[in-house]
């Protein structure tokens, strides 16, 4: 405490307490990249929102043309991502994609 | 792309990478759409699908029981507002003494993790609750209502993460139990203002911690449009509703009434129906049901579309209301089955909203419902001007007595959905509890 006796006033001191708490997730590397998109299956995961399926339809002709081997999972094979049952969709992710061979996943649309 | 950065980081994925869409999809024509995938975005997946970003590290945190600013109460509060850890109002310096006093009101363990919270992947522990507390000038015997509020955060059905989703709604806690009058919380007229401690603290609490254990801050992870401030504690009027013999709201939880608990559901706005006159249940429900349609446009598609049967609309009824519904015979369930009957629209605009916010080309109760994938009450004939229910069952709809002891109201509130389903969490006391005086 320090006072201040001239105007009769005493300035508290105070040692504040970090209101955050730790983070729970450790930075983990990303996935390993594709060497090439030749011969490459992709799939796309929506959340059914923001035009996604007409933004997704032009990026598959466009990746498509570009790379005639390319293949592609539409997202109408997984579900909804942002949807009621977005936990389990998301939960059946890993054994779906392993099944299905996909070497990569575009997941959208954020806003 | 700034929300795809700042979520990345509580993933464990700091250095993901997005590509854009330049502008709105929303408000871009085809054309305009297609010629920004093929010169911006389509390059962009293309790098991305190729190229690993380089590492990312990650600032070193305070620990969870860090002094990270001594000072002057000013000098405390400049540092919390400098480094994002206050929501703008002055707040009480957390220090080890307060949290200390609001630790003695539970018995749990302040380390004890009560969930772990999205965005930020944090640990919602009672120490952090306690700071918290403090910082939003709650009384230490807050401290079991704060816990009980930061279990339904925690509550996956609750869905925290999408607590910064762009309608900006705002959550509403619903108090039930003798605990309401031992802590002074307001439950008669003006039940929805400022200015009772408990009712307002507590509130300002759950905003708070939000931001600081959640993290969901504007510009950042809180991507609220326009948002709304956080509202203040709702509690219910007991003794109208022992009165009528009507169940308590936390009764939608399995909690009986005389149970301490809480509820808390998110909501993206709300309207006052003044003035809901008659003498009977059958006058007084047409203005009500009327109310309750138009607080409901875009938000349907969480019973039909984006979501499936995840909408709860919450009315609030004034005492005299509540009585006068009583008085005719009515249970609460009665009045949820009017209502349900009642409040619907035609068919032809349930589909027109959902193909106006979905911008799915074509929206068919009909197809959903022979699909299986909706009720039949949705589609109890072809005919396009049938009227149809905004949620599933009359159970959907969650009522609440409370307010203006004398005043003829009602206030309806638009539900987000599984974005903030209502959850419900038991307020549990500690050993030795005994009635704290009243604020």
């Amino acid at each position: 405490m320090k006072s201040n006796d001239g105007i009769g006033t005493r300035e508290s001191q105070y040692a504040a307490l970090w209101p955050r708490a730790p983070r729970q997730a450790k930075v983990k590397p990303l996935a390993k990249r594709l060497d090439t998109l030749e011969g490459k299956k992709i799939a796309w995961l929506w959340d059914y929102v923001f035009r996604g399926n007409e933004v997704f339809e032009q990026l598959e002709a466009t990746l498509g043309a570009r790379y005639p081997g390319m293949t592609f999972v539409n997202w109408g094979e997984f579900g909804n991502t942002h949807g009621s049952d977005e936990r389990a969709v998301v939960a059946a992710l890993p054994a779906k994609l392993k099944a299905m061979g996909v070497d990569a996943v575009v997941s959208g649309m954020g806003c | 792309m700034i929300l795809a950065k700042a979520t990345s980081v509580g993933q464990g994925f700091p250095n993901i990478q997005v590509a854009p869409v330049p502008g709105h999809p929303g408000l871009q024509s085809k054309e305009v759409l297609q010629k920004n995938i093929l010169e911006t975005t389509a390059a962009k997946v293309i790098d991305n699908l190729l190229t690993l970003p380089a590492q990312t590290v990650v600032g070193v945190e305070p620990g969870a029981r860090d002094i990270v600013c001594s000072g002057s109460f000013e000098e405390v509060n400049e540092y919390f507002l400098a480094h994002e850890l206050s929501d703008g109002l002055p707040i009480v310096p957390p220090t080890v003494e307060k949290v200390g006093e609001f630790l003695r009101y539970t018995d749990r363990d302040a380390n004890e993790v009560l969930g772990v919270l999205l965005p930020d992947n944090r640990s919602a522990t009672v120490w952090s609750v306690a700071v918290n507390g403090v910082m939003a000038g709650c009384r230490p015997e807050y401290m079991p209502v704060l816990i009980a509020a930061v279990e339904a955060m925690a509550d996956h059905d609750y869905g925290v993460e999408h607590s910064g989703n762009t309608p900006g709604g705002e959550n509403l806690i619903v108090l039930n139990g003798p605990i309401i009058k031992e802590l002074g919380f307001n439950y008669t007229q003006g039940v929805m203002r400022d200015g009772f401690q408990a009712n307002t603290t507590v509130g300002r609490f759950w905003r708070l911690y939000l931001r600081n254990v959640a993290g969901f801050l504007p510009h950042k992870n809180d991507k609220a449009t326009f948002g709304n401030t956080w509202r203040v504690v709702v509690a219910e009027n007991e003794d109208v509703i022992r009165k009528i013999g009507w169940p308590p709201n936390c009764a939608e939880f399995g909690f009986p009434l005389g149970t301490n608990a809480l509820a808390v559901g998110r909501y993206t706005g709300g309207n006052h129906i003044s003035s809901v006159s008659g003498a009977t249940p059958e006058a007084l429900l047409p203005y009500m049901a009327d109310a309750v349609v138009k607080q409901y446009s875009w938000q349907i598609m969480f019973s039909v579309g984006q979501g499936l049967d995840t909408l709860r609309p919450l009315l609030l009824l004034s005492p005299i209301l509540a009585e006068t519904i009583a008085a005719g015979g009515w249970s609460k369930q009665k009045l949820k089955e009017a209502l349900f009957a009642q409040a619907r629209i035609p068919a032809h605009q349930f589909e027109r909203i959902l193909r106006d916010w979905t911008q799915k080309p074509t929206w068919n109760l009909a197809e959903e419902h022979l699909a299986g994938r909706i009720p039949v009450v949705f589609h109890e004939s072809d005919d396009m001007n049938r009227m149809v229910p905004l949620v599933w069952r009359p159970e959907d709809f969650m009522i609440v007595v409370t307010g203006d002891l004398g005043r003829n109201s009602c206030y309806v509130f638009a539900h987000n959905g599984v974005l903030g389903f209502p959850v419900g969490k038991e307020i549990k006391l500690p050993r030795g509890w005994a009635p704290p005086r009243k604020s």
